[in-house]
């Protein structure tokens, strides 16, 4: 098996139907799909995709009414070169962490987006993912892959594989389309883990004494207006028992509520919804979704590696799950095995890399809980249970004290999920106090007044620049993005 | 304002316009759009490059006049009838109503003394008007022509951002940006049968003027060093 030198099938279920929520990526989906050939123009016009700047969490801290803060996408503006947390420790003025450092917020609260009718597709001013609709993508990108990129699509259900002494998979025996054979197999099954679970035997790691919500319910809200406002921000609101998901595609908003069935019931969490998406929702189908939180204790054993939720789930939060699935498509094609022989040396780099991602993930996600000073009900009491912390995060959270994230953190891997960028604007968002004295921002004083007044000046210019983000969409629709 | 009626013999026999360059009436500006079939004209003496609309994202082919906002290094040679002037100007204040002409009555060039004519005494449109006539001719299929021309272009990926970066006499420098050429690299890497099917429709030849036409700007900018000069040539005469 020579780069290129294979072929690829893909076996799927007429039957099953996808989940179909999931409706917010990371950054990584723009160069994934460039990668793949696809037109982002083509992504905008076929699948209801919008621009996402980020995530604005409301209620998460003090649960008061002003109380929100941003995680965006942009880093802090001279990230690499000076850590700006210590001189926004010691600021004069009562600017947000996020204001400090980067134009995003801003933009944001503006309802601008990310860049111009010019922009070349996958460019931004600032930096962007997309809120899209699951249900369209899927077909959308598996016609790509089946016409552009020589996929084989399959529509078959499997009824038996076919092993090997070893354990290896030689091949899967469907109901419509007969036995199809393969040297390596990726089980994409979903929550049925067909392949890695019930046919290799690998057990499931369940989070939930961690991470509590196992619930969704989704809801699909219209717009009352065409041109009702539209944020560029994922928004997550708190509520007693878990978080409301707040995603605003061109054609409607997806809401829903995820939450922790230990410390509420479906009754009152329907309630909730419907209290949040306001009037309109009384007609509104609402439909729910167990949430199994945890990941296979491996991910590849033998010739089958599982991508997607096969391999795991979290809830929603930073849409970490859809960032798994690319990471690992793009580590298993960057390292496809030469032959059967190097596949375990490969299986276990994998499996060391993937495991150590979902670690990092956890411990992300929990960090949202852990800094709450709430107290108004049993959930957020329970999150900050140090039982209930991983034993690295709350490490961690020691050193964050008097050592604010940074580079040389223990940020080790190449391409980590979330960059220390991401705790610091969840830290320093949430109000988290690491000590910090005058002496700290001497050495750096100049350089952070520099990228301050330049992150300043940015604002001023985007601002000025960037059109609102539902004027561009529309824009985009009708005329496109240049592919320069 | 603008007031777009259709153009006909009976009601303005006797209108006059102006149609000669003006910095005023639209030719001050450093960028102008352009057809294909006009490439052989401009090669002589302008940069020839894509740029995007700003309203539309979408590529649009044009001449580069200026380095700055509202410079034409070229108007006094337009107004000396020297130089090929780009038809998006020529036409001046007229517009195309279906297959028949129309003008703008509140446009200033229109009415005014020591203008010309648009029809003869005999009620035939004059040399000026048939110029005008001949420009729509040139101008409604080239528009569509140039799109599918950059369409193709697109599709290949030869069309590339091109910094013009130029320093001047005087010390200072301009950067040009929002403006893009061909990719000659992509270019020269083209199968054999797709050079053979940009040949036959004639955009090999256009793609050439292309690149031909960037050494225009070098030319630009020593006409501009020039006129630099003329400028302290007379300040130092006004201090001498």
């Amino acid at each position: 098996m020579k780069a290129g030198g294979f072929s690829i099938t893909l076996v799927e279920s007429p039957d099953i139907k996808i989940i179909g929520v999931g409706e917010g990526t990371w950054p990584t989906m723009r160069s994934s799909l460039e990668r793949m050939g696809v037109s982002e123009t083509d992504l905008f016009k076929h699948c209801d995709a919008a621009f996402k700047q980020g995530g604005k969490f409301a209620g998460w801290t003090t649960g008061a009414a002003d109380d929100a803060y941003y995680h965006p996408l942009m880093l802090p503006h001279g990230f690499a070169q000076v850590n700006l947390v210590p001189h926004w420790l010691q600021r004069t003025n009562t600017q947000s962490f996020c204001d400090f450092v980067t134009p995003q917020g801003r933009l944001c609260d503006d309802g601008l987006a990310p860049k111009l009718i010019t922009s070349p597709e996958y460019k931004g001013l600032a930096n962007y993912a997309y809120h899209l609709d699951a249900g369209k993508f899927a077909p959308f990108l598996a016609q790509h892959c089946t016409q552009k990129l020589g996929v084989r699509h399959v529509l078959a259900n499997i009824v038996s594989v076919d092993q090997a002494e070893s354990g290896d998979i030689r091949g899967v025996l469907t109901k419509e389309a007969g036995e199809i054979r393969g040297d390596l197999f990726i089980d994409c099954s979903g929550f049925n883990a067909l392949l890695i679970g019930k046919t290799l035997g690998v057990g499931f790691k369940d989070c939930g004494d961690i991470l509590f919500c196992d619930t969704a319910l989704a809801s699909q809200v219209p717009y009352l207006t065409p041109d009702d406002p539209m944020p560029s921000q994922t928004i997550a609101t708190a509520q007693d028992a878990g978080w409301i998901w707040d995603i605003c595609l061109p054609t409607r908003r997806g809401v829903g509520y995820v939450y922790s069935s230990r410390h509420t019931n479906e009754e009152a969490a329907r309630e909730t919804l419907q209290k949040y998406i306001g009037p309109q929702s009384r007609d509104l189908p609402i439909r729910k979704i167990p949430i199994r939180s945890g990941h296979r204790q491996t991910f590849w054993k033998n010739n089958c590696v599982a991508i997607g939720l096969a391999g795991g789930f979290l809830e929603p939060l930073e849409s970490s799950a859809i960032v798994l699935v690319e990471l690992s498509a793009k580590l298993l094609a960057e390292q496809m095995p030469a032959n059967r022989h190097v596949m375990d040396i490969v299986a276990k780099r994998f499996n060391d890399v993937t495991m150590y991602r979902w670690g990092r993930i956890i411990d992300f996600l929990k960090l949202h809980y852990v800094l709450t000073r709430r107290t108004d009900s049993a959930f957020w009491r329970d999150n900050v249970d140090p039982a209930t912390i991983p034993d690295r995060l709350k490490e961690l959270l020691e050193l964050w004290k008097f050592h604010p994230p940074w580079f040389f953190d223990e940020f080790d891997r190449l391409e980590e999920v979330f960059p220390a960028a991401s705790y610091q604007y969840v830290l320093y968002g949430m109000g988290f106090a690491s000590e910090s004295s005058p002496e700290d921002v001497v050495d750096t004083g100049l350089q952070a007044a520099r990228m301050r007044q330049e992150t300043e000046r940015q604002t001023q210019d985007l601002r000025g620049r960037l059109p609102a983000n539902r004027d561009l969409l529309n824009k985009i629709r009708e005329y496109g993005l240049q592919p320069v | 304002m603008t007031q777009i009626v259709p153009l006909n013999k009976e009601t303005y026999s006797t209108l006059k316009v102006d149609g000669r360059a003006s910095a005023a009436h639209g030719d001050s500006q450093r960028f102008v759009q352009v057809i294909v079939k006009e490439f052989p004209h401009l090669v002589v003496h302008y940069p020839i490059l894509f740029s995007k609309d700003p309203q539309t994202g979408q590529f649009f082919c044009g001449a580069m006049l200026g380095f700055d906002e509202g410079e034409n290094l070229f108007l006094e040679d337009w107004q000396q009838r020297e130089l090929y002037r780009p038809l998006y100007l020529q036409r001046g204040p007229f517009y195309a109503n279906g297959p028949e002409l129309a003008i703008d009555l509140d446009d200033p060039r229109v009415g005014v003394e020591g203008g010309k004519s648009l029809f003869t005494e005999q009620g035939t449109p004059s040399r000026y008007l048939q110029s005008i006539i001949w420009a729509f001719q040139d101008l409604k299929p080239g528009t569509e022509m140039t799109r599918l021309f950059i369409a193709r272009l697109l599709e290949l990926k030869l069309i590339e951002p091109v910094d013009v970066e130029v320093e001047f006499d005087d010390g200072t420098m301009r950067r040009c940006v929002g403006l893009y050429t061909i990719d000659q690299d992509v270019l020269s890497r083209l199968p054999d049968s797709v050079v053979v099917e940009l040949f036959r429709r004639g955009y090999m030849r256009l793609i050439h003027y292309m690149i031909a036409s960037l050494k225009q700007v070098p030319v630009m900018a020593r006409k501009r060093n020039a006129r630099l000069l003329k400028g302290t040539e007379g300040l130092a005469s006004a201090v001498g």
